[in-house]
């Protein structure tokens, strides 16, 4: 009886909640960032479908990546290619798989949704992404947003009396710098690395295993001794020395003890000489990393580094700053907002800003703005862009959709 | 006495194999082409099918029930928005040929110099490689190099 009573009551309130609630699907291509909008966080949720060797009965959708006790030699299969959606079948079950009652039940009938699409999105998938929500999802009001566009909104509610904004989206296929002036972004000014985290762990993939241990199928747990492992060098070519010396003097070789999944789950970075003499350190499977470190994500830095001919980051920020009005261009220095994953290598931030600062004209201030966690800032973008009393006005509403159709997707949604 | 002498390292190296400059782009763009891989390794139960319809064990049998809205699967929707990633781009440059598109929002090449490192170390190199171009540091790494990886190996 009395856990019938908590359960209904606690139905009411969820009802009560979501009436006013919008939905918020960052859909990043490595992962979703989904929740409601009165939420604190939204929940980070692998966007793919995995396989791994050790389970044989079933793939995993998401984050039922947790059940799975073995991930050595994990499968991926993406949505998403260089950063576009292509594969709707995976996305499709990714996404009923996320707004099932397992993970973030949503109603769409009754709640809005926000839902991100990257710079220069191609007709067809704008076509295809309005269609499925409105058409199989049954949405009762859509916006189609780009993620950088949450990202600066944010950025503007939180420091009041800026008027530009100049968005560096490291993420997992590529690197957007793209300027907003005044709330708006301008398209002229957006620039496209092809540096993202997916080449980086590929890249240490491939480096690792020519010089000590094959790792070419652990993807996953070779984005993870990235995650833990490397650094952005604010002096290249000192950390190249240092890294050249031997014992004691050389501060940056570390080892990397990765994950058995018996006893470890998960790797972690030890210093060198720190093992202690038991058996079970025996067993242990070391990396040792030492150029690594910092050589991967100075890629970002220096594209060219592995022959690709583009710029790197700061020189980026500098061209797209210089596209823009001379009158906007002091207001962009000082307002450099970082976000992405790629963003959370120590050091990053730090470097961005020292580079920009050499480059930029000596009587503009340079300011480059981490956020606490810019993963989800654009999720958290849309959170807030919920209260704008703009907010409807923004988005199409079923009945709009199947009265004029896409053509008024592509007038109101400016992607 | 007619036939002369021949000398060894001179007949050496006209056998020698070395790569012309659009080959070593093209293994250059190949290396490339595979950072950008999903997996590496083939998909360990491409031979089973596998099926959402399996139950799980937090599933009871009444909540395997039917649903109310007949919802299509997600292989109506492969079919529906079949387009690769190449075709996209080439439907962009008719739709939107005027900049700024997805093409022109490509960073430009770098006005910084190119920095060179080792191939088989990852420090700052000095060298090439005659036959096929990579980039070594010191003997030592031209030696591995030459065993593991020269002109042996395509990406």
């Amino acid at each position: 009886m009395c856990y019938e009573y908590f359960g209904s009551y606690a139905e009411g309130l969820y009802k009560m909640a979501t009436n006013k609630a919008v939905f918020i699907l960052d859909n990043g291509a490595y992962t979703a960032k989904v929740g409601f909008s009165h939420s604190d966080h939204p929940r980070v949720i692998p966007n793919c479908i995995m396989k791994a060797k050790s389970e044989r009965r079933r793939p995993f959708v998401g984050d039922q990546l947790e059940d799975c006790r073995d991930v050595s030699g994990l499968f991926y299969i993406l949505p998403f290619q260089k950063g576009y959606l292509v594969n709707w079948d995976v996305q499709k079950n990714v996404w009923d798989y996320i707004f099932s009652k397992e993970c973030c039940p949503v109603n769409f009938t009754e709640a809005p949704l926000i839902v991100t699409e990257p710079y220069f999105n191609f007709p067809s998938v704008q076509e295809a992404m309005t269609e499925i929500f409105f058409e199989e999802y049954e949405c009762t009001s859509l916006l189609r947003i780009n993620a950088g566009d949450l990202s600066c909104y944010n950025y503007m509610k939180k420091n009041a009396g800026t008027l530009c904004c100049l968005l560096v989206d490291s993420g997992y296929s590529f690197t957007h710098i793209a300027p907003y002036i005044k709330g708006k972004k301008l398209k002229q000014g957006i620039i496209r690395i092809d540096v993202g985290g997916k080449m980086l762990t590929n890249h240490l993939k491939e480096i690792i295993s020519y010089r000590q241990l094959h790792v070419m199928d652990e993807t996953h747990v070779m984005n993870q001794v990235k995650e833990d492992a490397c650094f952005v060098s604010q002096n290249f070519l000192h950390d190249m020395e240092i890294a050249r010396k031997r014992d004691a003097e050389n501060t940056i070789a570390r080892d990397y003890v990765l994950p058995d999944f018996t006893t470890l789950r998960r790797g972690y970075v030890r210093s060198i000489g720190t093992a202690d003499k038991s058996s079970e350190s025996e067993q242990q499977q070391i990396l040792r990393l030492n150029n690594e470190r910092f050589t991967v994500p100075e890629i970002l830095f220096q594209p060219s580094d592995l022959g690709i001919s583009q710029m790197g980051i700061p020189e980026a920020i500098c061209h797209s700053i210089s596209v823009c009005p001379a009158e906007a261009q002091s207001h962009l220095f000082a307002n450099i907002l970082l976000t992405g994953g790629c963003t959370l290598f120590p050091g990053f931030r730090e470097r961005v800003e020292a580079e920009v600062r050499s480059r930029a004209p000596d009587h503009v201030d340079v300011r480059v703005t981490l956020p606490a966690n810019p993963v989800t800032y654009a999720w958290q973008g849309g959170a807030s862009l919920q209260q704008d009393p703009e907010f409807f006005n923004m988005t199409v509403s079923r009945e709009e959709y199947e009265e004029e159709g896409h053509n008024l997707c592509f007038e109101k949604f400016d992607i | 006495m007619a036939t002369g002498r021949e000398s060894g390292r001179l007949k050496d190296a006209n056998q020698k194999r070395v790569l012309d400059e659009a080959a070593r782009r093209r293994r250059m763009r190949k290396a490339l082409e595979a950072l950008e891989l999903d997996n590496f390794h083939d998909d360990p139960h491409a031979d089973l099918v596998m099926s959402k319809k399996v139950p799980k064990f937090q599933e009871t049998l009444e909540s395997r029930g039917g649903r109310k809205k007949k919802t299509r699967s997600a292989e109506y929707y492969k079919q529906r928005f079949r387009k690769t990633f190449a075709q996209l781009v080439e439907e962009d440059q008719n739709y939107n040929p005027d900049p700024p598109n997805y093409i022109t929002a490509q960073a430009a090449p770098s006005k910084v110099p190119e920095r060179h490192f080792c191939a088989v170390c990852g420090f700052i190199s000095n060298y090439k490689c005659i036959p096929c171009g990579a980039r070594y540091c010191s003997v030592r790494c031209l030696g591995t190099h030459l065993d593991t990886r020269c002109l042996k190996w395509t990406a």
